[in-house]
């Protein structure tokens, strides 16, 4: 007998590799030969309804042996592994379970909210839509799908499935009200969400995660003195909180009480078994330590925060995949086969994309912000739709092969439109994610490193304006280290990934440019800082709009940003971010010699 | 002393040459072009011998010819320190001198390569081709004189005073002296040797007249304006040309025969360089045929090319066209090329669009430009001169260096700004900002050798002041 035919499976599920991950299920016994079992799964259920964990482990494994596909023996092992805090292989069975039991509510619902939990948020959603599809007037389905949207960025799709709750359910639960303002929050309908946090908690005045919200919607709406309120009271009820003291040390932060937040978070460290910070505490100190000028120690936390954030989170930088991704898009978008391919028509019934494209921390949101602030541009914030194409393409364009190389179906005489199509869907979704105001006939779409598909862009939007917003490499990199996001294939859990990801974004951007004519600008940072007039002039020339004054005063634009600049962008233009690398050269070296500098 | 690894002759086997036999060794590969193997022999000299002044000065030379411009000027520089003042060196030097752009040096050791060998005509010559790179033409032709009355079959030496003459606007006696261009040994033949005579303007209707469009693509299009002269003369014609500027002879005179290859080539009685016509026509400075515009843009290509300019132009922009950078196989695109970085003054001109014509290996520097200007890249879709024609018709102006594109540009009517080298080539004479050649023309000299930054400053000012919008567009468009 071979060893696999033996091992247990890594998941930790106590079955077999071959009878768990490793199944084949092409070569399952159909349901009917099994049907001897279904006793066994009862007194299974039973044993576990009765607290008998180990009997009902014991009868679920044996019937998973002979029958992997049984869901009720695959319910409650699920169960029993969750309960144990074995993730993995709770998770491995619940897909399993979903898998063979597609019309299982309970556990569709479960995975998605699982896989929400992980913050992998593509694959929720996939469950979340079916769980709506199996469910339509369940408000527990559209409650997932207004989770999901409204953590997806795409708040007013969530917005939607949270009303459905409250007209299915015909109750106002104090918890959704909360998540309906977080929605709200995130919608810049401050004064909207503040009446939800208000109405939750009369209904139910102790929820912590409630206050908390309400607490960052103060503080993001720069009404310090409500949110430490809010603090105060949640400090009464829970002394000594974690959750609490961090959001008390954000609010210090913003009032530029520096000692007094570093004071904070020192006392969550000492309250801390190990006496150390998390992740998000420690680039949070480091951001403090850097407004007091305490370089050295600003950086150490930075680089313990993100090396805490790669160990908790299994995220490192997936080299392989970026490179490979860089390397066929710069095969493909080539001008000779640029010559012989179709451009998307432009459409002139609906409001027209501007992109402010480029690196994570490059001053992206500022631009948007200033641009925004425009009567006639309406503000899209981080749409995921340029990247959410890259996945339909090949099925949109029946094509068997992946992006970017699907475009050759472009080539066939019955999919000469696929561009077409595509800006469609993409307007689509544009409308019904509810950004377009009235009288706009722009709209902005700044997701960050779309630049990597700025060959794609140009082909669907020919005449939408790229705004490429540039600033000192060394400075990105500070700012990298000192925040967290996910975009660039992970590359922020380190610096030299960054650097890595940031040249190679930066090789592929020059690419296309020497390949292709496109409608491009590049916007550089530090100009914006020194002359903002000048640079937003300039911008809303080539954008073919007339200046607006308003534009100047966007930190008066009580529009909420919801990325991490928010804080930013709400004060004046400020000139401390500019070159602010040159505190922390030493550091950066690792950075600086993949960026091809030399420190000098 | 380490004993050094034993070099072996070019013959294949591995018997060890002795030292002193080394070094006619490597003479014979540099003159053979072996320059590798060359490089490795002096290499074995001089790790023996570092002071041999000939190994020094031929592993400088053979340095040069690889291209290694800096190691050649170390090398050649010991070779005169220890061999004191030998005028071969010295005639040498003065070449890497010029070619690195210091021009003061080239002058110092030309100069004093003459004063040890007042006899040897290459010497003068050499100091000739300096003087001209100075811009001191008077001085050039004596040299380039003095040297041919030592020896009057020195091609080189005609050549560089055919230059001269011809810059200072003395064609009639210029021409005759660039005729002396087919001679030179490192040139490349213009065509396959034939026994048949050059054409000497005499007028023949029975036979065929071929017509070589000759030299670089600016020169076809340049020159080209003088076949219906010679149509009239010869009716029947045939013309070899490269495949890239066969849509432009086509435009010049119609029904033109056109050949990319010469086994195609018919039967001719005699044949004619494009570039030997203005000699044959007899033009002087005075009466330079300019039936400009003599060239067209297609006007289907237009209607293409002015849809996809006008989407991606931002509303109410002027509309610049730039090229930086000639075809780098010229033997002066040193000091004619620019990069598009020297372009910055242009970078910030008010509501002007940049759109890059720019072909060949420069054009990749389209995707470093950062300014603040929109700046579109047609460099990688531009296919013909057709198309190229079609996107100067939808432009205000292009601005280049000496390149075909100014030519073509030039010869559509088109306003096209040429920016100039210190000395320039001869077609643009001296000083003047116009041109006899083309009457849309704006010439933009250099002052300072290969420093482009106050010449561009002068066209963006130039551009500035041209595009003031107290000017409606129309009326600042020149003659077309």
């Amino acid at each position: 007998m071979n060893s696999l035919a033996t091992q247990l499976c890594p998941c930790g599920s106590g079955l077999r590799t071959v009878r768990c991950c490793g199944l084949n299920t092409a070569a399952l016994p159909p349901a009917e030969s099994t049907r001897h079992l279904v006793p066994l799964v009862e007194r299974a259920l039973q044993a576990h309804k009765q607290g008998a964990n180990d009997t009902a482990e014991r009868l679920c494994l044996d019937v998973l042996e002979m029958a992997p596909d049984r869901p009720g023996a695959l319910s409650v092992l699920y169960q029993i592994r969750r309960a144990e805090g074995k993730m993995q292989a709770a998770e491995a069975l619940l897909r399993r379970l979903v898998n063979f039991d597609p019309n299982n509510f309970p556990a569709t619902n479960e995975l998605a909210l699982i896989l929400m939990g992980k913050g992998n948020l593509g694959e929720a959603e996939v469950h979340a839509r079916n769980a709506v599809r199996i469910a339509p007037q369940n408000p527990q389905a559209h409650n997932l799908m207004g989770m999901i949207m409204t953590e997806g960025q795409r708040p007013r799709v969530g917005e939607y499935h949270y009303r459905q709750v409250l007209a299915l359910s015909g109750q106002r639960d104090p918890i959704l009200l909360a998540n309906l303002a977080w929605n709200l929050k995130n919608q810049g309908r401050m004064a909207e969400a503040r009446a939800l946090y208000q109405e939750s908690v009369d209904a139910a005045p102790e929820i912590k995660q409630t206050l908390l919200g309400w607490a960052r919607l103060e503080e993001a709406d720069r009404e310090f003195a409500a949110a430490a309120e809010k603090l105060d009271k949640m400090d009464k009820l829970w002394p000594n909180d974690a959750a609490v003291m961090m959001s008390r040390a954000v609010l210090l932060g913003r009032e530029k009480k520096n000692d007094e937040a570093l004071a904070v978070l020192d006392a969550v460290a000492k309250q801390n078994p190990d006496g150390r910070l998390g992740p998000n505490e420690l680039l949070e100190k480091g951001r403090l330590l850097d407004q007091m000028g305490r370089y050295d120690e600003a950086f150490a936390d930075f680089a313990e925060g993100k090396r805490l954030a790669r160990e908790l989170s299994g995220h490192v930088y997936l080299d392989q995949q970026a490179q490979e991704l860089t390397n066929r898009l710069r095969n493909f978008f080539v001008a000779g086969r640029l010559k012989t391919l179709p451009r998307a028509g432009v459409r002139t019934d609906v409001p027209q994309p501007i992109f402010v494209l480029g690196f994570p921390r490059s001053g992206t949101t500022l631009v948007e912000q200033t641009l925004t602030a425009h009567p006639r541009i309406a503000a899209g914030d981080e749409l995921p739709l340029i990247n959410d194409i890259t996945h339909l393409m090949p099925r949109m364009l029946a094509s068997p092969l992946g992006y970017p190389e699907a475009m050759a179906e472009l080539w066939m005489g019955d999919q000469r439109a696929g561009l077409d199509n595509l800006r469609d869907w993409y307007l689509q979704k544009v409308e019904q994610m509810g950004i377009l105001t009235e009288g706009a006939v722009w709209f902005t779409d700044k997701m960050p490193l779309n630049e990597t598909h700025l060959g794609l862009i140009a082909l669907l939007f020919p005449e939408s304006p790229l705004i490429h917003v540039i600033r000192h490499p060394l400075d990105i990199m500070v700012s990298a280290m000192s925040n967290h996001f996910t975009h660039g294939f992970f590359c922020s859990n380190a610096l030299e990934t960054a650097a890595t990801h940031y040249m190679r974004v930066m090789d592929l951007v020059q690419h296309y440019r020497s390949e292709m004519a496109l409608r491009y600008m590049p916007i550089r940072y530090e100009e914006m800082v020194d002359d903002q007039e000048g640079t937003v002039r300039a911008i809303l020339d080539f954008v073919g709009e007339a200046f607006d004054p308003r534009c100047l005063a966007f930190h008066e634009n009580r529009r909420y940003a919801r990325t991490a600049s928010y804080a930013q962008v709400t004060e004046k233009l400020y000139d401390r971010s500019r070159f602010r690398h040159r505190h922390y050269l030493e550091h950066l070296k690792p950075a600086i010699e993949r960026l091809g500098y030399s420190v000098d | 002393m380490e004993p050094i690894p034993p070099p072996t002759a070019d013959n294949g086997n591995l018997v060890p040459v002795p030292l002193g036999e080394l070094f006619p060794l490597a003479a014979d590969c540099e003159r053979a072009g072996k320059l590798q193997q060359a490089n490795s022999l002096l290499g074995h000299i001089l790790a023996t011998m570092p002071n041999q002044p000939d190994s020094l000065h031929l592993a400088g030379i053979v340095a040069f010819r690889l291209g290694e411009h800096e190691r050649a000027l170390g090398l050649m520089e010991k070779a005169i320190e220890v061999g004191v003042d030998t005028p071969l060196y010295l005639r040498n030097i003065c070449e890497v001198y010029r070619t690195l752009g210091r021009l003061d040096d080239a002058l110092r050791t030309a100069t004093r390569a003459v004063e040890l060998s007042p006899s040897d005509p290459l010497c003068l010559h050499n100091l000739a081709i300096i003087h001209y790179e100075r811009l001191e033409i008077d001085e050039s032709i004596a040299c380039a004189e003095k040297a041919l009355l030592m020896n009057d079959q020195l091609p080189g030496a005609h050549f560089e005073l055919a230059e001269a003459l011809l810059l200072q606007g003395k064609w009639d006696r210029g021409w005759e002296e660039y005729e002396w261009r087919f001679q030179i040994a490192s040139a490349a033949p213009m065509m396959p040797k034939t026994t048949k005579p050059q054409w000497q303007g005499e007028a023949f209707d029975d036979e065929t007249l071929l017509l070589v469009a000759d030299q670089g693509f600016g020169d076809v299009i340049q020159f080209s304006r003088y076949i219906p002269w010679v149509a009239e003369r010869c009716p029947k014609l045939a013309v070899a040309c490269a495949a890239e500027v066969a849509p432009i002879l086509k435009q010049i005179h119609p029904g033109l025969n056109l050949f990319q290859k010469w086994d195609e080539v018919p039967p001719y009685r005699a044949y004619a360089a494009l570039s030997g016509l203005p000699r044959l026509h007899g033009t002087r400075v005075d009466n330079v045929p300019a039936p400009v515009p003599y060239l067209h843009a297609s006007p289907e290509k237009v209607a293409v090319w002015r849809e996809r300019l006008d989407r991606l132009t931002p509303r109410g922009f002027r509309r610049v066209g730039i090229v930086w950078a000639g075809r780098p196989t010229h033997n002066n695109d040193r000091r004619r090329s620019a990069t598009l970085a020297a372009y910055a003054p242009l970078f910030s001109l008010p509501r002007t669009m940049l759109v890059s014509l720019q072909k060949g290996p420069s054009a990749d520097q389209a995707g470093r430009y950062f300014g603040r200007a929109p700046f579109v890249n047609f460099g990688a879709e531009i296919e013909t001169y057709d198309d190229t024609m079609a996107i100067i018709d939808c432009l205000d102006v292009v601005v280049t260096v000496d390149t075909s594109v100014g030519h073509l540009a030039a010869a559509m009517g088109r306003p096209a700004w040429i920016m100039l080298a210190t000395a320039p080539d001869w077609r643009w004479l001296l000083e003047r900002s116009d041109t006899p050649w083309y009457p849309t023309v704006r010439l933009f000299r250099q002052t300072v050798a290969r420093q482009w930054g106050d010449v561009t400053q002068r066209v963006a000012d130039g551009l500035r002041e041209w595009f003031d919008p107290a000017t409606s567009p129309r009326q600042i468009e020149t003659a077309s």
